[in-house]
């Protein structure tokens, strides 16, 4: 029967025939190519650098996402989130793939993070954490993190494979295993990716909830992505058991992380406002510039109250009419908000549009479709043989 | 049913458990339902076991004890504890976090774990729920009287003093009154509206009693008992009309009682946050917090169901299970922590401030490095033995373990209380703290009102949610076999 | 002087109970009840009963808890007694914060409490079925289904049969 059902799962992915669909994300990837490149030349490197590391960091909170419900999946031992494994493991492991999407961070380092090209010797702030802060240390431990990523999202996904196959339950333990060791690795590297990468462009600033507060926001945005793809998956029928159960789960969790990221962003404001520390609340006084400081309301309105209210109810939360909307809604959020973390130092009078921002989406946004399409065609699209299956099933 | 044949676009999938991966039931001994409200019924109806006193009279007199010593620093004044420039905060503020911290543990279980739907927690909440009680309790008495004056004590009350001064809402403190007795009122309700149908339960029992009873002393006894737990029970009749919102309302204060926790911890931490003090002022006080809260009140639920369960019998509700699932939660609270402190001492460095830096290296290595040393083995490096499931199914090591977070969780709060005052920026002004014993037999005679509570409480209430057992048993699903559903009609 | 509350049936499983509500349900009565030991999933659509409405009475309390906490902060530190401290505005949303929504949630709670209680015409000292001595076994092991003498429908031989698949006993119960 295992046989069968690999035979099966290949059968479908060789006699596949791309459709509109699938031909779309390559379009995508290439007018967003084509975006890039008009944003570099016409809105300069620095600009496009920018709006390339916000599209970077929107697209890495959600493989970071999936990581990390993945590995709370097995910690958990939960039966609910069977059916939506398979795909949040084809995300996570779209995390090495962001190492190539990094090279232009990398080529343009030197437009992004103006501590590259400050002595250390005339600033105290550099000075005490050069250590971290110099080109080869961030260079290595950029490599590090996706090599990090690898191994962990690539062993993971292999083993819920294996188990595909033999359903042994030597699986599960391996795939429990390199979730425990997990947990630890993906807080870590979360938080080295927030700081290397987005704190580092203002390196005065420090704020020891930042990478939780990077972490919230991504997980969010994983999880109203997972609702609209697990709907995607019941409308094609290739994940029979993906149900209510899983949709209002997805649901409950979506609305508790919007708290989650409302109470640590305003931890994070309410303390540095409270101490009113110059040292810290420079970060804050730059974001209530010119529009920014709308774009903060919008932050708090959009980012939380508005989801709040909307997904407070249980029909809401199985409402598709209601979901999707908001999920297309949490994306705009969480890339306004990183908007806000990132654009300041170029557009330090409020947001505008760039075309660099569309083309960088749309450039790394399509060529990820395009792999997390063909994963899930060629493997099957949920754990065939996962032990907490029957439970799915019966309930 | 095994396997499933495939569809067009579907393939095979089998619903199969392997055996070393099947999960154990949460009541075991397949029991009938009249036999839990039996079992848990006669823990209260019983004889007074004697370990029962054996327990209660030490923590009695502890209690008196330590109300002796409240009333010694009341009538002769703050300075009989060991308080003094620049150590302004000393044990009261320790005792008094650490309390409250270990509340946190009873919502968790009560109406984190109800929103979860995580059904293990029925065996344990009520008890847990107790505990938050008490130790708010214990808790309110430090902030009480640490003022000094306690006649003053009406001061952060919205009310204006005699020069028409009215309380200052910009102070963090003001929001920990409004916090915590909040977090007492709340916590206090929904205990007691869990507790209605079981003291329906009680009640009804008592009834069916009394037609046994011919001594006129052990009726009447027995009327008054009836009269008692009738009264609170509200006149109870497990009517599917009142239940109906009665579990709205459950569900409701479970919904309501979620962001009081996290609350209660976040302001609690905002007390030191929102200052400027080098080791205080952090922005991730406030989760490390609720998290640390969630911890050392999981180390204080183990601490207290391991002796429970095996002197009153109750392994079959309170199962290996329970424990190991509440294993589990500390270790991930405890790694929450251990983030925490790395992230602290990172930030310390990387953030350039060099008092930062010093209170940093301070805790470490200064003259405190040892309370600091035993926080950080206690609170991160114990709870990780809890990944290996032969420590958690071994209750002795549980016992011990558990022992250790609640002894590391009192250090937490005294390294960050008394290490980052007792040399801040004035090196002129730098100290050293140490307790009087007035400081040390308030805070051990604490630990026996908490006792002393506890156990009139399990002595008197039933301490597990009879109702919501049974609830969670095959037989009460009219949709299995065992809840009288037909062959045709049921599943599993 | 007692008189006929009503009906009353025991039945030894949820399931049978869940049964003879779905029978009454559909016969069209109106003062009836289902009593249990714990509730009954599925128990409120096999009843027909609606959705509680316990949420409006949490929605008002929480509501005025964080519009009255607003105002009297306001009222205390920026407008009756004004004064500056800590270089902090007079009135701030942010410091007035954690007050509010520590009340919002205190009178959230008092109002779901009251409103559970009203909803069900609670505490009640007395009530016909607490003095029968079969009923004492609801919060034990049994289930229960009543019907009221003073419903529209009532008629005892009709109730009797509606109630006898399933049951274990079948008693009239009287007001005393």
């Amino acid at each position: 029967m295992s046989a069968h059902a690999t035979a099966a799962a290949h059968a479908h992915a060789e006699d596949h025939v791309p459709t509109m669909w699938e031909r779309l994300p390559w379009m995508a990837a290439a007018l967003g190519f084509l975006g890039c490149l008009a944003g570099y030349v016409f809105e300069g490197p620095k600009n496009f650098a920018h709006a390339y590391l916000v599209a970077f960091m929107f697209f890495l909170s959600l493989g970071l996402g999936a990581f990390f419900l993945v590995v709370i999946h097995h910690l958990f031992d939960a039966y609910w989130s069977v059916p939506t494994r398979r795909f949040l493991e084809h995300l996570a492991c779209l995390l090495p793939w962001m190492a190539l999407f990094f090279l232009p961070i990398g080529l343009l380092s030197g437009d992004l993070y103006y501590w590259m090209n400050v002595d250390p010797a005339k600033d105290h702030s550099l000075a005490v954490k050069q250590v971290l802060f110099n080109k080869a240390t961030w260079g290595v431990a950029s490599a590090a993190l996706f090599g990090i990523w690898w191994l962990w999202t690539h062993r993971l996904r292999g083993w819920s494979l294996r188990q595909d196959e033999t359903g042994a339950a030597e699986c599960t333990t391996a795939m429990r295993r390199w979730a425990a060791s997990g947990i630890f690795v993906f807080a870590f590297s979360l938080t080295a990716a927030a700081i290397f990468w987005m704190k580092s462009l203002e390196h005065q600033f420090f704020s020891t909830m930042y990478g939780v507060y990077y972490f919230a926001g991504s997980v969010w945005m994983t999880l109203a992505t997972a609702y609209a793809i697990a709907l995607l998956l019941r409308r094609s029928g290739r994940v029979p058991m993906m149900g209510q159960e899983q949709f209002h789960s997805l649901a409950k969790l979506l609305f508790a992380f919007t708290v989650f990221y409302a109470y640590i962003h305003f931890s994070q404001y309410f303390l540095i406002w409270n101490a009113a520390m110059p040292e810290e609340t420079f970060w804050y006084a730059k974001r209530e510039q010119g529009t920014w400081a709308i774009v903060g309301w919008v932050i708090i309105l959009g980012h939380f109250v508005l989801p709040f209210l909307v997904l407070l109810r249980i029909d809401a939360k199985l409402s598709t009419k209601v979901v999707i909307p908001i999920f297309v809604w949490v994306w705009l959020m969480h890339h306004l908000d990183l908007q806000f973390n990132i654009m300041p130092l170029v557009q330090p009078e409020g947001p505008a549009f760039l075309i660099s921002t569309l083309g960088a989406l749309l450039f790394i946004g399509g060529l990820l479709a395009a792999l997390f399409l063909w994963d899930l065609r060629r493997h099957p699209a949920f754990p065939l043989k996962d032990p907490r299956m029957g439970e799915v099933v019966r309930h | 049913m095994s396997a499933h044949a495939p569809t067009d676009s579907s393939p095979a999938y089998s619903t199969t458990t392997p055996p070393e991966l099947q999960r154990v039931p949460l009541v075991l001994g397949q029991r009938s339902l009249g036999w839990i409200s039996d079992k848990i019924s006669s823990i209260v109806e019983g004889d007074t076991p004697r370990w029962w006193w054996y327990a209660f009279i030490p923590s009695f007199l502890i209690a008196t004890l330590g109300f002796a010593a409240i009333g010694y620093m009341i009538t002769t004044g703050i300075g009989v504890w060991g308080l003094n420039n620049p150590v302004m905060w000393g044990w009261a503020i320790v005792n008094f976090v650490w309390w409250i911290g270990i509340g946190h543990a009873g919502t968790l279980i009560s109406a984190i774990l109800f929103l979860l739907r995580q059904k293990w927690r029925t065996s344990i909440n009520r008890a847990a729920e107790a505990m938050t009680i008490f130790a708010v309790m214990c808790a309110g008495i430090f902030p009480a009287i640490h003022v000094g004056r306690v006649w003053y004590l009406w001061y952060p009350l919205p009310i204006p003093n005699g020069n028409d001064i009215w309380p200052q809402f910009r102070s963090p403190l003001l929001w920990d009154v409004f916090a915590v007795s909040t977090y007492f009122t709340v916590s206090l309700l929904f205990w007691y509206m869990g507790l209605i149908p079981d003291l329906a339960t009680l009640r009804d029992r008592l009834r069916v009693q009394a037609l046994r009873l011919t001594d006129p002393a052990a009726k009447f006894i027995n009327k008054a008992k009836q009269a008692l737990y009738g009264f609170f029970a509200l006149g109870w009749t497990g009517s599917n009309r009142h239940w109906s919102h009665y579990e709205k309302m459950y569900l409701l204060l479970a919904g309501l009682s979620t962001p009081l926790v996290l609350s209660v911890h976040s302001i609690v931490s905002f007390d030191f946050a929102v200052s400027q003090v080098p080791g205080w002022h952090t922005t991730i006080f406030p989760p490390y917090f609720v998290a640390g809260a969630i911890f050392s009140g999981f180390g204080m639920v183990l601490t207290l169901m391991i002796p429970m369960r095996s002197l009153f019998k109750l392994e079959e509700i309170i199962t290996e299970r329970h424990i190991e699932l509440m294993c589990k939660v500390t270790l991930a609270t405890g790694s929450i922590v251990g983030y925490a402190y790395g992230m602290e001492f990172f930030i310390a460095w990387y953030g350039g401030s060099p008092y930062e830096l010093y209170a940093f290296k301070n805790r470490a290595f200064g003259p405190y490095w040892w309370a600091y040393w035993i926080m950080v083995s206690c609170n991160v490096i114990s709870p990780q033995f809890f990944w290996f499931k032969k420590v958690r199914t071994n209750m002795v090591a549980v016992f011990v373990l558990s022992i250790f977070v609640n002894i590391g969780m009192w250090f937490e709060r005294f390294v960050i209380v008394v290490t980052s005052l007792h040399r801040d920026f004035l090196p002129a002004s730098w100290g050293h703290y140490g307790p009087t014993w007035v400081d040390v037999v308030t805070y051990v005679g604490t630990m026996g009102f908490f006792m002393t509570l506890f156990l009139l409480f399990i002595r008197f209430l039933p301490l597990i949610a009879i109702s919501e057992v049974k609830g969670v048993t095959p037989q009460a699903d009219p949709h299995h076999e065992l809840g009288g559903a037909t062959r045709e009609g049921a599943r599993g | 002087m007692s008189r006929a509350h009503g009906i009353l049936a025991e039945y030894p499983t949820p399931a049978a109970a869940m049964a003879a509500a779905v029978r009454v349900r559909d016969a069209g009565y109106s003062r009836w009840d289902v009593h249990t030991p714990f509730p009954v999933h599925g128990m409120d659509e096999a009843m027909g009963l609606k959705n509680s409405p316990v949420g409006w009475f949490t929605f008002l309390g929480g509501l005025s808890g964080y519009t009255g906490g607003m105002l009297m902060i306001w009222f205390m530190n920026a407008y009756h007694y004004d004064i500056v401290v800590g270089g902090k505005p007079l009135f701030s949303g942010f410091y007035a914060f954690p007050v509010c929504y520590e009340l919002t949630i205190l009178l959230g709670a008092f109002g779901s409490i009251l409103g559970m209680l009203i909803l069900n015409r609670l505490p009640r000292w007395h009530h016909p079925l607490l003095s029968n001595l079969r009923f004492a076994q609801v919060t034990h092991d049994k289930f229960f289904l009543v019907i009221e003498c003073d419903d529209v429908k009532y008629d005892e031989a009709r109730a009797r049969a509606l109630l006898q698949a399933g049951a274990d006993h079948i008693e009239m119960v009287e007001d005393d």
